[in-house]
């Protein structure tokens, strides 16, 4: 079967989940039989066949199972914006196209990701750029520095393009210096390690994610950033002790700044024990909590849990962004929620199998990398949903509402795509002959 | 750099595993116990899902049901108790943000539905739970007499059956409209009086010489006295160097047993207290039933137990070194309640034998399916059939000619005892009556209390006792189902 067609099988359904998602929660708005918002199903579907017939054209030879993992991911997390509200559904729905618009974009002028690798201190220092910005002109939402106003009620979240930047920087950056890296010539405390200015871009990065905690009050974007860095660093080296190490330090420094920063202390504090302060700090937390607890084993459907007051106001305050996943937990109960941990998987045993394919390191960097930032960052909000974490404001990719967030992940995925049509079609030109150019 | 690439995908699967195994411990594990936690709105907006089951009264009054409404295109069911403020205190009120309290709470797993293996399959099913209704033993004719009678005044009325332990009436005034609570909470919680108070439980009262009858059977049981033993009254009895007098002073002379019960003769109790003892007193107080929780089906909070108090905590019965005869005639420190007293009266009144009082007579689905029935049940025995029937035939004079003379009621023997307890301010007097009906073969035991009247016992609480009485031995069983 060719690609493009087992994409559009496994399409059909995806998108059908989402479909049926926003016509149950429709229906129990209701308690009758409805279609839900159609004109938005169809909208999405549209985009999701416009993506897939562009694929067809430019990318046919590309992975045929991230487009259908996304629709399925973007249709639950609609339905559920829609059963939190009909409003945010409707304008996630137009980032959504906006979103498919990058993702045909990408695909179309950028045959070859490769050119990205000429260019990577360039995006590197744009990346820090960003990051920069936010931290100085940036708007403080709940406690959180991550947004700039561009404009009116218009907030970008640079910092989630920032983090797709960092990857491509890191995996250029790292394609050249792996093999230094990689071989110790050094011997401190105990351990091989390579010299030490090879070391300092590490450590600078670790410096780098512990301001960024402070600075914008963002465990999870630091974490993420950090998680990424080290990610890809163990991707270009195999040496587990740089992830050993670099946690440790990550570790050591939240724990020093735990211990001299009384915010952050606070913000520590009611992780351990939100019950502790039910009312007041843990009150986000207590929500969710009691929000998976009713969810149960199976859950009572789209949009049956009590997840809004009668007033139509969220039981837990962001449910519609950092707290998506607990609105799933409660509407779908363990099943449901194991069934979207399940999809995240998937997309990352496709992502990585990208990465394998690929045939230069820069590729399987960049796959790597892009594919770990948004496992980490689904890894990193539900774990903090579940209390492994501290909680965090980053968003769970496909499925939380937000432009910059919608935006940036179709972006992923075609990158993703782009590489894996690469691979695949350096193969069949290496047996066919390269087409004359 | 494959083999990274996996290890880094394994990793990172193996995270998520961590994430499922936590999940499901909240989700599943400790699921439960969250759900139950006070300040989990999901408890109580659940609450609003459920088609809550009925409170029907014994003569098929509806005291409480649901009514289906939409929100928001959500089905919820609102609370309405048609019979507004009837029994507002034993039915008690169940919202999400006030709580629950009396049957409402009680019983709240069958009127919600959650009972038996059912509840967990429609849990995963998500199905709509059902409650299922709950018959009383209380009946609206009695319940609106009693109510009636002491609308004007604070007070509380008891009505069972001594034989059953059926409790047929238990009010307290002043009450509140239950339909309010949802609505208004505020102005019922300002009112004075402390309407949300079930005075009938949870009001504790000096007895008074209401509780000369449990002193009559202590001294019956104990063979030294009979209903014929002389006494010589002189107008006052000293002991530790204290002198108990009669009410007004009255001096009554040689008389006996059955005298000093018909007119509630201080001294002559005095002496009996002091001879019995305080732990053989207060054995006789424990048989009673005082001193620990009355087993009624209400919630625990709302029903006080009966006893000796001192400094708001309670003293054992049998406390040694106590004055017995101020025991006797219902002093020291004595706080009961008038549930407590008509259990008293009842035990009198069903030879001895006293019967666990219950106001839920079964539970019953929506089919006609009974889910839980409630048979009577004997607590203790607090003598012998013979001295309770000489106790009865004491506290029959007390109406006949005694002090009680106005709980008398016409064709019908009536046998009871008054009681006033005095707080110092003649207008502030706690006047009680408690009695059973017919004396020879007692179908209703009563207690009333009036707080803060300037009559005695005998003049404001037996004329109630006495009305609530006949509205009882009146009320017929009503049969057929209860109207909508």
């Amino acid at each position: 079967m060719r690609l493009r067609t087992r994409e559009m099988y496994f399409l059909v359904p995806g998108l059908l989940l989402g479909i049926l998602g926003l016509a149950a929660a429709a229906s129990a708005r209701t308690d009758t039989l409805q279609v839900g918002p159609w004109q938005t199903s169809l909208g999405v579907a549209m985009v999701f066949v416009v993506m897939h017939a562009v694929l067809r054209l430019r990318a046919p030879f590309s992975d045929p199972y991230l487009v259908p993992i996304m629709a399925a991911l973007t249709g639950i997390g609609l339905a559920e914006l829609y059963r939190i509200d009909p409003a945010l559904a409707g304008e996630q729905a137009l980032w959504m196209t906006l979103g498919g618009i990058v993702f045909c974009a990408i695909i179309v002028f950028l045959p070859d990701h490769r050119v990205l690798e000429r260019y990577r201190y360039v995006i590197g220092l744009t990346a820090v750029g960003l990051l920069v910005a936010t931290m100085v002109f940036g708007t403080t939402v709940n406690g959180s520095r991550l947004w700039i106003s561009v404009g009116g009620s218009q907030r970008v979240q640079l910092g989630e393009l920032a983090k797709v930047l960092v990857v491509i920087f890191l995996a250029g950056y790292l394609r050249e210096k792996r093999e230094v890296l990689a071989i110790p010539t050094e011997r401190r405390f105990g351990m091989n390690l390579p010299a030490f200015r090879h070391m300092a871009p590490i450590l600078l990065f670790w410096g780098l994610a512990l301001v960024v905690v402070v600075a914008l009050n963002d465990f999870g974007t630091a974490l993420l950033f950090f998680g990424v860095f080290l990610a890809m660093l163990y991707l270009a080296t195999g040496r587990a002790l740089y992830v050993g190490l670099g946690m440790g330090m990550f570790v050591a420094g939240s724990l020093f700044i735990w211990a001299t920063v009384p915010r952050i202390a606070v913000r520590v504090g009611s992780w351990l024990n939100p019950f502790g302060d039910a009312q007041g700090n843990g009150y986000q937390m207590v929500q969710s909590l009691y929000a998976l607890a009713d969810g149960g084993l199976v859950g009572p459907g789209f949009g049956r849990a009590l997840l809004v007051t009668p007033g139509g106001t969220p039981r837990i305050p962001e449910l519609q962004t950092d707290f998506i996943f607990s609105a799933v937990a409660d509407d779908l109960g363990f099943v449901g929620s194991v069934g979207v941990m399940l999809l995240f998987i998937l997309f990352m045993a496709r992502g990585f199998a990208i990465a394998t394919a690929a045939r230069d390191g820069f590729s399987k960097l960049l796959a790597g990398g892009l594919t770990a930032v948004v496992g980490l960052q689904a890894f990193i909000i539900i774990g903090g949903i579940v209390r492994l974490v501290p909680l965090t404001g980053v968003t769970l990719p496909f499925m939380s509402y937000g432009g910059s967030s919608v935006v940036v992940n179709f972006g992923i995925v075609a990158i993703l795509l782009i590489i894996s049509q690469r691979s695949r079609q350096g193969l069949i030109d290496a047996v066919h002959g390269a087409p004359a150019t | 750099m494959n083999r990274s690439i996996k290890s880094l995908y394994l990793a990172l699967v193996a995270g998520f595993g961590v994430l499922i195994l936590m999940l499901g411990y909240w989700q599943v594990i400790a699921a439960g116990g969250l759900d139950e936690r006070a300040d989990n709105p999901y408890h109580f907006e659940k609450q609003r899902l459920v088609d809550r089951g009925r409170i029907i009264s014994a003569d098929k009054v509806v005291l409480a049901e649901s009514i289906a409404y939409r929100q928001k295109g959500n089905r919820y069911y609102r609370r309405y108790y048609p019979q507004g403020a009837l029994a507002a205190q034993v039915v008690g009120y169940a919202t999400p943000q006030q709580g629950s309290t009396g049957l409402e709470q009680q019983y709240n797993q069958y009127l919600a539905g959650s009972y038996g293996a059912g509840a967990i399959l429609d849990k995963l099913r998500a199905e709509q739970k059902v409650g299922a209704d709950i018959r009383l033993t209380l009946d609206t004719r009695v319940q609106k007499t009693a109510e009636a009678l002491i609308a004007r005044s604070r007070g509380a009325v008891v009505v069972i059956d001594p034989r059953t332990g059926q409790v047929l009436a238990l009010a307290s005034s002043p009450t509140f409209d239950l339909n309010q609570v949802a609505s208004d909470f505020a102005t019922i919680r300002k009112r004075s009086g402390a309407p949300l108070v079930n005075r009938a439980t949870q009001g504790r009262y000096p007895p008074g010489s209401t509780f000369k009858v449990v002193t009559a059977t202590a001294a019956l049981n104990s063979g030294k006295w009979n209903p014929s033993s002389i006494f010589n009254d002189t107008g006052k009895y000293v002991v530790d160097g204290q002198t108990i007098r009669n009410d007004g002073g009255t001096k009554f002379g040689v008389h006996n047993f059955t005298d000093a019960l018909t007119f509630s003769i201080n001294t002559a109790f005095a002496q009996v207290g002091k001879r019995l003892g305080p732990s053989r007193l207060g054995g006789e107080m424990t048989k009673f039933g005082f001193g620990r929780p009355v087993e009624i089906d209400l919630p625990s909070d709302e029903v006080a137990v009966s006893g000796r108090y001192r400094n708001g905590k309670l003293l054992s019965n049998t406390q040694r070194d106590e004055d017995a005869a101020r025991i006797a005639i219902g002093q020291e420190n004595l706080l009961v309640t008038p549930l407590q007293m008509a259990m008293v009266a009842g035990a009198v009144a069903n030879g001895g034998r006293m019967q666990r009082p219950y106001l839920v007579k079964r539970v019953i689905t929506k089919d006609g399916v009974v889910v839980k029935q409630q048979n009577p049940e004997t607590l203790d025995s607090v003598s012998s059939a013979y001295v309770s029937s000489e106790v009865a035939r004491m506290m029959q004079n007390v109406v006949r000619e005694g002090t009680g003379t106005k709980a008398g009621l016409s064709g019908l023997s009536v046998a009871g005892k008054t009681g006033t307890a005095e707080t110092g301010d003649p207008n502030r007097n706690q006047a009680w009556f408690i009695g059973f009906a017919p004396a020879d073969n007692p179908k209703v035991a009563v207690a009333v209390v009036i707080e803060d009247t300037s009559g005695t016992g005998g003049q404001v609480a037996a004329p109630i006792a006495g009305a609530v009485m006949r509205t009882a031995l009146s009320a017929t069983p009503v049969q057929g189902e209860p109207q909508p």
